[in-house]
């Protein structure tokens, strides 16, 4: 296992945001969007981060590729600790990671043609001197994503390419600087169900052939299969399984888990496990959340330890975690 | 936002705006004026403009209060311009008499064929003598009838002889003019009496004149005369009080007034755009100060300020345009400014590009200003005039630069000299003119760039 080099750590991760409740208050809450997050990425492998909206997903990738800073815990990268470097150091960890956004039409400004928007990396780092070799590099990035001839796209503006077009110039964007870790936040859920498939393809091959570590941020749980190695089940800031996607999808531990897949057995087998995007009841507010499982007003097997405790959590089975009581051996 | 029209579409905006025949005149006229303002900086150099601007012994053969030649249409009649008829190269007779000294004649003849008499004539002599020189002065009709002026004693060797303001010169032909034609239903002034036709009606006599000076030189004594007969009317645009051409300080006022006016509201748009920004962007205390000294400054009595400045202060243009501009950058506009650009903060191209390492100076500038800058423009533009009217203004009232020849300075000359009152509707009618024309040019670009920018306005 020779390729087993560790890329990412995180241990304990906490992300909340400060909110001022009326002009004068002193007292600050905080949203704990990202409460207590552990897992680790080898290099070259992906991880599907699931869950509906409103379970802190995007937050922790913004926290991971340090668009946010957070409030405790430790991000590892390669080793090093970048939880709170600063400057230069900062900005090597932003050559590092790469980010790919939702929204492909918000994610370019608008007053600058495909070229120059991915010039901009290039400039900003300063690692190809050139004009002509920064068309260079600009202009393979633009094949690695498949958008060729290449002259045809380069000195087009934003508004004038498709959904699909743009989410891979976006690709070719998060790539060009050599990253080792992309973070893609639910890159194809605001595309056309025609090209979803194509850009999870190609982020996919891309991942192989670049050895990119990959967080994989999505809310339909079909299409990890797909893409990763592993798959963090996230509900309420908590991470509440996490094991390899096979292993997820074919035996699904958590009460939160299960709620997400239908029992059904489906004839077509690539539907089996279709995530239901609204399980029955709330998600909790995170404001100030009571100490106790985050899933327990929803949980049909919740009891009263649920109540009082919030769970560790426990390897069910060999690298299978659960963070659930049910799981608990006690 | 992300199919903004103004991606790419500087080209076409540019295009839109040359479609609109307002924006078009617009544009013409600003030409107009800029080959105007470069043609005078190369022809007239400033210092030699504000040399020229401030002596007045250079102008002294120039007429006091000239409208412009072209004036002639209004009246139908040919004004008079400016006869200088000088001695050099005019052989003066001179015979030797006993002592060394000699018998001095010059006759200078000169034509007028104006249908109006000219407001003014100077003798400018040039001598040199030993004692004492005394000239007898003749005037010759074109009918060969010779009328003895004066006898005039030089008080120095440059010495000028006004024959307009000679009372007992005016007195004299007064009788003359009753003698030929009994009592006259008019003042005979002294420009009358030399130039009139002898009959009941006051008509100009044209024809050759001439002035003769007789004189008797001491051995080594140099005598030349220059006759000035001054016109009523002078060049293109007439002259001031202080006979200046205003042509000089009308062409000097367009580049003055143009540059001023481009530079107090591109600075100010920019650094109010700069400003905004800063408070949009960075947020907390710095936004919280720049709130506030925008709402002190909205409060400010901007006028009272400015004068209060420039009275207590050696004030040139550059002060005039400093104090305009920091009185100006905390206007209201930071408001829709800032909340513009928190607006773009968080978009999601912003957040992409801090993750690929953009530095907020960077972000500043490259992502947010290129964006609210296309709406500003045209406000800008059309703040031009604004600016020009206040810099005209403040010239009016006396707190402009001393120095610089201003349309504003010629505003408040005419005024202060009762151009009004007295009837010098060009002095104050020319700057105003051209005040105008430089505003309405960029009023109308600035409109057709409104349109283009808000297509909301198209409509209109
Ligand atoms: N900048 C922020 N300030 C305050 N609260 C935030 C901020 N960003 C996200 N949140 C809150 O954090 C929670 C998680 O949001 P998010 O990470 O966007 O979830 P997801 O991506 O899974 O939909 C939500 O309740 C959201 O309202
Ligand atoms: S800990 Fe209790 S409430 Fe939470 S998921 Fe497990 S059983 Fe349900
Ligand atoms: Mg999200």
């Amino acid at each position: 296992m020779s390729s087993d080099v560790r890329l990412l750590e995180l241990e304990d991760l906490r992300k909340w945001f400060e909110i001022r409740r009326g002009f004068l208050s002193s007292k600050t809450n905080y949203v704990k969007a990202v409460d207590g997050v552990s897992f680790s990425l080898d290099e070259g492998k992906a991880v599907s981060l699931v869950g509906e909206s409103g379970s802190g997903k995007t937050t922790l990738g913004k926290t991971i590729i340090r668009l946010y800073e957070p409030n405790s815990g430790r991000i590892i990268f390669q080793g090093k600790d970048v939880t709170h470097i600063r400057a230069n150091e900062l900005k090597w960890y932003r050559r590092m990671t790469g980010l790919v956004q939702q929204d492909p039409f918000g994610a370019f400004a608008s007053h600058f043609t495909i070229f120059r928007s991915l010039e901009e990396p290039l400039l900003i780092h300063n690692t190809v001197k050139s004009k002509e070799e920064r068309a260079e590099r600009i202009f393979k990035a633009l094949e690695e994503v498949r958008l060729t001839p290449v002259e045809d796209f380069a000195y087009k503006y934003p508004h004038m390419l498709s959904g699909g077009q743009l989410q891979r110039v976006a690709i070719a964007r998060a790539i060009i600087l050599e990253p080792k870790l992309i973070v893609a936040d639910e890159p194809v859920s605001m595309l056309d169900a025609s090209v979803r498939i194509e850009i999870l393809t190609l982020l996919r091959r891309l991942q192989e052939r670049l050895r990119l570590g990959v967080i994989y941020i999505t809310h339909d749980l079909a299409t990890t299969r797909f893409f990763s190695e592993w798959a963090l089940i996230m509900y309420a800031g908590h991470v509440m399984e996490k094991a390899s996607t096979q292993e997820v999808l074919r035996n699904p531990l958590h009460p939160y888990t299960r709620a997400l897949l239908t029992a059904t057995p489906e004839p077509n087998p690539e539907n089996r496990n279709r995530f239901k995007e609204v399980p029955p009841g709330e998600p909790p507010a995170l404001i100030d959340p009571p100490k106790s499982c985050r899933f327990s007003p929803r949980c049909p097997h919740a009891f009263d330890k649920c109540f009082k405790e919030e769970p560790p959590e426990f390897e069910a089975a060999s690298g299978h975690w659960v963070k659930c009581w049910l799981y608990g051996r006690s | 936002m992300s199919r903004s029209k103004h991606a790419g579409g500087f080209r076409n905006a540019l295009k839109e705006v040359f479609s609109y025949k307002s924006a078009l005149i617009g544009i013409a006229i600003l030409l107009l004026l800029v080959c105007l303002s470069i043609y005078t900086i190369i022809t007239i150099p400033l210092p030699e403009a504000i040399h020229a601007w401030r002596s007045s012994e250079i102008w002294s053969k120039n007429p006091r209060n000239a409208q412009p030649e072209w004036i002639e249409i209004f009246y139908g009649k040919k004004l008079p311009r400016t006869i200088i008829v000088s001695s050099k190269g005019i052989n003066a007779s001179e015979t030797p008499l006993e002592d060394g000294k000699r018998a001095f004649s010059l006759i200078l003849f000169f034509n007028y064929d104006y249908e109006d008499f000219p407001p003014e004539i100077i003798v400018f002599f040039n001598s040199s003598y030993s004692e004492k020189l005394t000239i007898d002065v003749y005037w010759i009709r074109p009918d060969g009838e010779e009328i003895r002026l004066k006898r005039h004693t030089l008080r120095r060797p440059d010495d000028k002889l006004y024959l307009s303001n000679d009372l007992g010169l005016e007195l004299q032909l007064e009788r003359l003019v009753e003698s030929k034609i009994g009592k006259a239903n008019f003042t005979v002034t002294v420009e009358r009496g030399l130039f009139m036709e002898y009959s009941k009606t006051l008509r100009v006599l044209k024809g050759r004149y001439g002035i003769r000076f007789e004189s008797v030189l001491n051995a080594g004594d140099t005598l030349e005369a220059e006759v000035v007969v001054y016109g009523l009317v002078y060049g293109l645009a007439g002259t001031d009080h202080l006979r200046r051409p205003l042509i000089i300080g009308l062409l000097w006022g367009t580049p003055i007034a143009m540059s001023f006016g481009l530079a107090a509201s591109i600075l100010t748009t920019v650094l109010s755009l700069i400003i905004g920004t800063i408070s949009g962007w960075y947020g907390g205390v710095i936004d919280s100060v720049i709130q506030r000294a925008t709402e002190i400054n909205a409060v400010l009595p901007f006028l009272p300020i400015l004068i209060l400045l420039t009275t207590f202060y050696r004030i040139d243009i550059f002060v005039i345009l400093l104090s305009i501009i920091l009185l100006n950058i905390f206007s209201l506009g930071i408001k829709s400014t800032r909340i513009l650009v928190m607006q773009i903060k968080s978009y999601p191209y912003i957040e992409a590009a801090q993750a690929y390492g953009a530095s907020n100076l960077r972000l500043i500038l490259l992502y947010v200003i290129p964006k609210i800058m296309p709406p500003v423009v045209p406000a800008m533009i059309s703040s031009v005039p604004g600016f020009v009217f206040l810099e005209a203004a403040l010239s009016f009232l006396g707190l402009g630069d001393p120095f610089l020849p201003t349309w504003g300075k010629i505003i408040n000359d005419a005024y202060t000299h009762g151009a009004l009152y007295k009837g010098f509707y060009y002095w104050i009618l020319e700057p105003a003119f051209l005040l105008i024309l430089c505003s309405v040019s960029f009023a109308l670009i600035g409109i057709a760039l409104e349109r283009t920018v808000n297509p909301k306005l198209k409509e209109l």
